[in-house]
């Protein structure tokens, strides 16, 4: 079993005015609810968080990208994780990842991951997510419909300009490059492993992973109990496509929060816990249902990601901590609860990465490292032979 | 005669009652379904403009009714500016309801995407949505749903993220006789948008109409329509 230390790096100065006023946590969240002090000093304390978790045993470190939003302050996470590959040294870097359909040219991309690459010695893991409605369509103006006919080609583009030894050119529909010859190529060979991360479900996103073997990342925040559903059209459509059931096929991200008991994590945790899923899940409906942003085959099976999850909850009364914790959205609790549960939840959506997310909302650095040094500790060792007989193939070798 | 009608970001429910004025004074009104918007399963948005054009006058060129006198509304009044523009001999006439294409940023246009999907169609009208347009996927039967998924995807597409396609560069190539109407309560494209298209003709503007004005204020608009096509009815046939 890997696990990982999954960073979104939220905004944690938002107030009473922001519930009051605001009508979005993205895309057109106004610039005075940012303290650029608050900003300065949350990027220092997300990074040295990172390295503490690398420090303390995680396999890898995990950064993300979104845009103009308050949920995640993190538009470039290869800055991030350049900065990371040299202070966190055995750690996989986990880039999970770029928006590859906003990128042009996207060799752009494959360029910085291949910086990316040497820069930590091999042991970058590459994510290629399609990325939130709010990001890509509203944020970076791509029209939603061309969304993945975009990604794929810039996939396309990407991978070959890793791999082929020569220079070539590439038309694409979007991108006509008489001279595709990406220096340098990554350090790993043929290329570092590659994850696609998704918030939701998606036939489209499924069929990416499995048809060119790739991990498939759920980054679920309504946790283990909700995220079944999609886990299980995972492995069915892995499956029924002649896959192997290979646990390490699978990541998942669960929201962590552990204490010495119970009582105490409720203690601990309430405040930061609310503060995400009251605040950093403000998103409007309308954000959540561009036009084309699902395709006509997802549209058809009735298949809804957690965004719009979100933005049908807004309105309504915030759940509270202990309704969250119910839910199994966070997993809260002493050593043994969480491990417990982790335990099963493992088993029954079958992963094989874990992406542990430890900081939530506006937790405090202080209570951020002492949850990320007992899950080390009393959590994680138990977890690591979970899955003996399988091999990791999308892991760095650097980090074997 | 008859006059060629291309239809609006909404689709294609049917004639609006300005056109049945048309209709009712002996035009015909060919009024073909744009690319997209008919809920054909598997349909995806051309990547650029100029395809979208060419997937246009694919469809115009199988009516067989060019050349004629061309009404075009929002998108559709783009798509018409666009054959004046490029193909100058297919227009005898040109008629343009608040065309899109054009954008003027300080003017304070609203987004229907920014809105939940129940909220955009009302943004369109100054008035109440029309049942037509509600009933227009009905057809469809449970499939309707995504037949106007489909519609609304091919709709964004052509206005995502802003509704300008450069239309301001070519306008000046317009040479057909024409007319341009537009609604005073116009939430998408504001009467601001208007005046960018004052060095073809003067717009009117119908204060009580928003951006589907030929369903919003019927009597005036096809009283405009039939004054402005009576005039291409009287001229001779060549």
């Amino acid at each position: 079993m890997k696990t990982l230390w999954f960073h979104l790096m939220p905004y944690p100065g938002l107030d009473e005015r922001f519930d009051r006023e605001a009508k979005s946590v993205w895309v057109d969240l106004d610039r005075s609810y940012f303290d650029s002090s608050v900003v300065t000093r949350s990027y220092h304390e997300y990074l040295d968080q990172l390295e503490y978790a690398a420090a303390a045993g995680f396999d890898g470190i995990c950064v993300n990208e979104h845009h103009q939003s308050a949920y995640g302050t993190m538009p470039s996470p290869n800055l991030m994780a350049a900065a990371l590959s040299r202070r966190a040294p055995d750690a996989a870097i986990v880039v999970m990842g770029n928006s590859i359909a906003l990128y042009n040219p996207p060799t752009r991309v494959a360029e910085e991951l291949a910086m990316l690459d040497h820069l930590s010695e091999g042991r970058l893991v590459a994510g290629f997510p399609v990325g939130t409605a709010m990001d890509t369509c509203y944020c970076y103006g791509i029209q939603p419909g061309q969304l993945r006919q975009r990604f794929a080609e810039a996939h396309e583009l990407i991978i070959r300009a890793w791999s082929e030894a020569e220079p070539f050119a590439f038309n694409g529909r979007y991108h006509k490059l008489r001279y595709v010859n990406v220096t340098p190529r990554p350090l790993q060979s043929p290329r570092p492993p590659v994850w696609i991360p998704g918030g939701g479900s998606s036939v489209e996103t499924w069929d990416l992973a499995v048809r060119h073997d790739y991990v498939y990342a759920y980054l679920s925040y309504y946790g283990y109990e909700q995220g079944k559903a999609t886990m299980d059209g995972f492995w069915e459509y892995a499956t029924s496509r002649g896959l192997d059931d290979n646990p390490y096929r699978a990541a998942f991200l669960q929201f962590i929060t552990v204490a010495e008991t119970d009582a105490e994590a409720r203690r601990l945790y309430k405040e930061p816990v609310e503060y995400f899923y009251r605040r950093c899940l403000k998103i409007p409906p309308g954000y959540a249902g561009a036009p084309g942003y699902q395709s006509e085959a997802t549209f058809r099976s009735k298949l809804s990601s957690q965004v719009r999850k979100a933005a049908r909850d807004v309105g309504s009364e915030p759940p509270t901590f202990d309704q969250i914790v119910d839910r199994g959205w966070v997993i809260a609790g002493s050593p043994d609860t969480v491990r417990e549960r982790l335990e099963q939840s493992i088993g029954d959506l079958r992963f094989g990465h874990l992406l542990c997310l430890m900081h939530i909302g506006n937790m405090s650095d202080e209570l951020t490292k002492m949850n990320t040094k007992l899950f080390a500790e009393k959590v994680m060792p138990q977890l690591r032979n979970r899955w003996p007989g399988y091999e990791d193939k999308w892991w760095p070798e650097a980090c074997m | 005669m008859h006059v060629i009608y291309l239809h609006s970001l909404a689709g294609n429910p049917g004639l609006s009652p300005a056109l049945e004025q048309l209709t009712a004074s002996g035009i015909e009104v060919v009024a073909p379904t744009l690319p997209g918007f008919d809920g054909t399963s598997g349909w995806e948005p051309p990547h650029d403009h100029l395809t979208w054009l060419t997937r246009v006058w694919d469809v115009l060129d199988s009516t067989g009714a060019l050349p004629c006198p061309v009404i075009g509304a929002s998108i559709g009044g783009m798509f018409a500016a666009e054959l004046a523009i490029f193909r100058p001999e297919s227009v005898t006439a040109l008629s343009l309801l608040a065309p899109l294409g054009i954008w003027a940023g300080e003017s304070p246009a609203a987004d229907p995407y920014a809105l939940p999907g129940a909220q955009r169609l009302p943004l369109l009208f100054a008035s109440e949505v029309p049942q037509a347009f509600e009933d227009q996927y009905a057809a469809f039967g449970e499939g309707g749903d995504v037949a106007r998924y489909l519609a609304q995807v091919a709709g964004a597409s052509l206005v995502w993220p802003i509704p300008d396609r450069d239309l301001d560069t070519r306008i000046h190539r317009i040479r057909q006789r024409n007319r341009i109407l537009w609604g005073g309560r116009d939430r998408i494209a504001p009467v601001e948008v208007a005046m960018r298209w004052s060095s073809v003709s003067e717009p009117t503007i119908i204060e009580s109409a928003g951006h589907l004005l030929e369903w919003d204020e019927p009597d005036a608009v096809g009283g405009a329509l039939l004054e402005f096509l009576d005039e291409e009815r009287q001229r001779p046939a060549v």
